[in-house]
């Protein structure tokens, strides 16, 4: 059970941290589909940091400017040129994949796997089972806990939210939403440092080309999941992640008999039946097609 | 004149943004910006029996962007293109296991038939997922792209797989060499036929019929055509499975022809440049031949740069992300933005 338990918090940690982002972003009107390109980058830059710079400290901070970076492109990119959020989020989201790959190359020579000396800090034998858990699993609840505050219980949490619900009513307000989306989606760039950190860092201390296999857009689900709340996405992608270890628990057990291909696309299916039961429930919009960006 | 020159113009200027941020990026790395340009033309371009290549790698990426266009056309935003592709492998690596020794007139018109079945199947239920319960079909379709990679594992690891395989990649047995549709060099009559075709009957789809008339129409004012009177739930549900058909048809013409059996995990970006395309092509099927072409010489060359230079594939990937970070930016934000300076 505690095994159990150790494995849901390694594989659900990264995933909250970049969910928070991505609420953060959906409060303030942005589809966020470019988590995924960030969250590698903050894991790339982690690593990186810890191998040439022989610090966590320089790794976390790196990874959190270079999100940032990202988070700036993608908002002059979608709030000043006006682009397709979803188009240009994949766009991010392949910058960083590429970006990182690039790197690496330009770097050791070869596309493979970097390895560090050392990860994230751990909270030690103290704690028994949960010794071998990174700082960033304790600081999870309060980071959570922060973004609620920050989103459902301040002014600036108030008129993030109206920029996203009603952008002309927020102007109407003299709240610029082109301003705020540009500090909703800087202060994504550090949590998704963070997670991508505690991906790369948290236990395994090891950086390989797209290794985030997709979790970032798993966030961005968690977040529709959770309705945009920062708790309801929170709980949300804790589901992901605990479907996602009760698959690894049945691929250790059953590994003869399940193949375990099918047990790695669980939280992605998981992920899809989350989507229709929280469309089902919310009452989804079925008739009208998106507005899209025809040329 | 201008009214048709000033799109294509919009195009070119956000593409040489793009091209100027992927410059940035490779002098970041420490790459020569103009160097790896270069190189890349090159290898796209003026390698020997580029035009061959140029064919083996644009032609199905061609077939998928037209279903590209067609649903995206509609307004839904069908970008599990990659998933249908890999479906319409797998059917199609399915049917061809089971008709072995069947004759090849018989088998390969199967195959194909059983691609696109496949993908459109793989499209149909995000399509119902979204015109039944109203779950978002971007999140829904992406998922399937996961999902549907998973399963290419899956198949190419157990139930297709070659007993006589070696090395680390799983794959099937390979098709009966006379039922391939080209040798492995990927560039034959008959996949140029099929996508001319494809093109042809996409074009005629999406500007002859009431269909494509109607969808073209869904896109743009959803509530207008819903208050005409059209159906739009069942627009939606055929654009979703007409763009996962050709998707599914593009990963068996992808089977049957240059590749000759399914590998796990093969063609990981075919989706996501197809999607490229549909967008750079201004949503014009005959536009999308051209620029699939284009981006079929740049995924070449992709394949052609850590080899011949020593310079790495993922080079080409930051150019396909930068263009798709800027494609469908507006231009018009540049004239408010010389208004508000002139004032």
């Amino acid at each position: 059970m505690e095994d159990l338990i150790v494995a849901f918090l390694r594989s659900g940690t990264p995933l909250v941290y970049v969910t928070l982002a991505g609420v953060i972003a959906q409060r303030a009107g942005i589809w966020h589909l470019g988590l995924e390109g960030m969250m590698i980058t903050g894991a790339c830059a982690t690593i990186l940091g810890i191998v040439l710079a022989q610090s966590v400290l320089v790794g976390l901070v790196a990874g959190a400017l270079f999100c940032c970076l990202l988070a700036l492109l993608f908002w002059f990119v979608v709030e000043v040129l006006k682009a397709n959020q979803i188009i240009a989020g994949l766009g991010l989201t392949g910058l960083g994949l590429g970006g990182t790959a690039l790197t690496l190359t330009a770097i050791f020579g070869s596309e493979g796997a970097v390895s560090a000396p050392f990860g994230l800090p751990r909270l030690g034998a103290a704690f028994g089972a949960f010794g071998g858990l990174s700082i960033l699993v304790a600081a999870m609840p309060v980071v959570v806990f922060a973004c609620w505050l920050l989103l459902c219980r301040t002014r600036f949490g108030l008129r993030l939210a109206a920029c996203g619900e009603h952008p002309f009513a927020a102007r109407a307000t003299g709240v610029n939403p082109v301003t705020v989306r540009l500090v909703a989606l800087l202060l994504g760039g550090p949590l998704c440092a963070l997670g991508g950190a505690e991906l790369a860092a948290g236990s395994l201390q090891i950086f390989s080309v797209n290794m985030t296999a997709g979790r970032g857009f798993m966030s961005f689900a968690a977040v529709i999941f959770g309705a945009g709340h920062p708790l309801g996405a929170t709980l949300a992608s804790f589901f992901f992640a605990l479907v996602g270890a009760l698959g690894i628990r049945a691929q250790l057990t059953y590994g003869d008999r399940i193949p375990s291909s099918l047990l790695l696309a669980l939280p992605y299916v998981a992920t899809v039946i989350g989507l229709w039961i929280s469309a089902r429930m919310r009452g989804g919009n079925t008739a009208f097609s998106r507005e899209l960006g025809q040329q | 004149m201008t009214g048709r020159l000033y799109p294509v113009i919009q195009t070119g200027a956000f593409i040489l943004l793009a091209l100027i941020l992927c410059s940035l990026i490779f002098a970041a790395v420490g790459l020569s910006a103009t160097e790896t340009l270069r190189a890349i033309l090159d290898g796209a371009f003026f390698r020997p029996n580029a035009l061959s290549y140029i064919l083996r790698w644009g032609l199905p990426l061609l077939i998928t962007a037209v279903g590209v266009v067609i649903s995206f056309r509609a307004g839904y935003f069908n970008i599990g293109a990659q998933g249908q592709f890999y479906l319409g492998a797998i059917c199609a690596a399915f049917a061809a296991e089971w008709l072995r020794g069947s004759p090849a007139f018989v088998a390969v018109p199967a195959c194909l038939l059983a691609g696109m079945a496949g993908g459109a199947l793989w499209a149909l239920w995000p399509a119902l997922l979204r015109v039944k319960a109203g779950a978002d079909e971007v999140i829904t379709t992406m998922m399937g792209n996961f999902i549907a990679a998973q399963i290419l594992v899956h198949v190419t690891s157990g139930p297709l797989k070659d007993p006589s395989g070696s090395g680390q990649q799983a794959s099937s047995r390979p098709i009966e060499a006379a039922w391939r549709i080209s040798d492995s060099s990927g560039s034959s009559l008959i996949i140029i036929a099929i996508a001319a075709l494809v093109v042809l009957l996409g074009w005629w789809l999406v500007n002859r019929t009431s269909f494509g008339i109607l969808s073209g129409l869904a896109g743009r004012n959803p509530v207008m055509v819903t208050w005409q009177g059209a159906k739009v739930q069942r627009i939606a549900i055929s654009a979703f499975v007409l763009s996962g058909a050709l998707a599914g048809l593009a990963g068996s013409v992808e089977l049957m022809g240059p590749n000759g059996r399914l590998a796990s995990g093969f063609l990981p970006d075919h989706g996501f440049t197809a999607i490229l395309i549909a967008l750079v092509a201004g949503m014009s099927v005959i536009a999308a031949a051209f620029i699939a072409l284009f981006f079929g010489a740049l995924t070449s060359s992709g394949l052609w740069l850590p080899v011949m230079t020593g310079l790495p594939s993922s080079a080409i990937d930051i150019i396909n992300a930068s263009i798709a970070l800027f494609i469908t930016a507006k231009a018009g934000v540049f004239r408010g933005l010389l208004i508000r300076l002139r004032r």
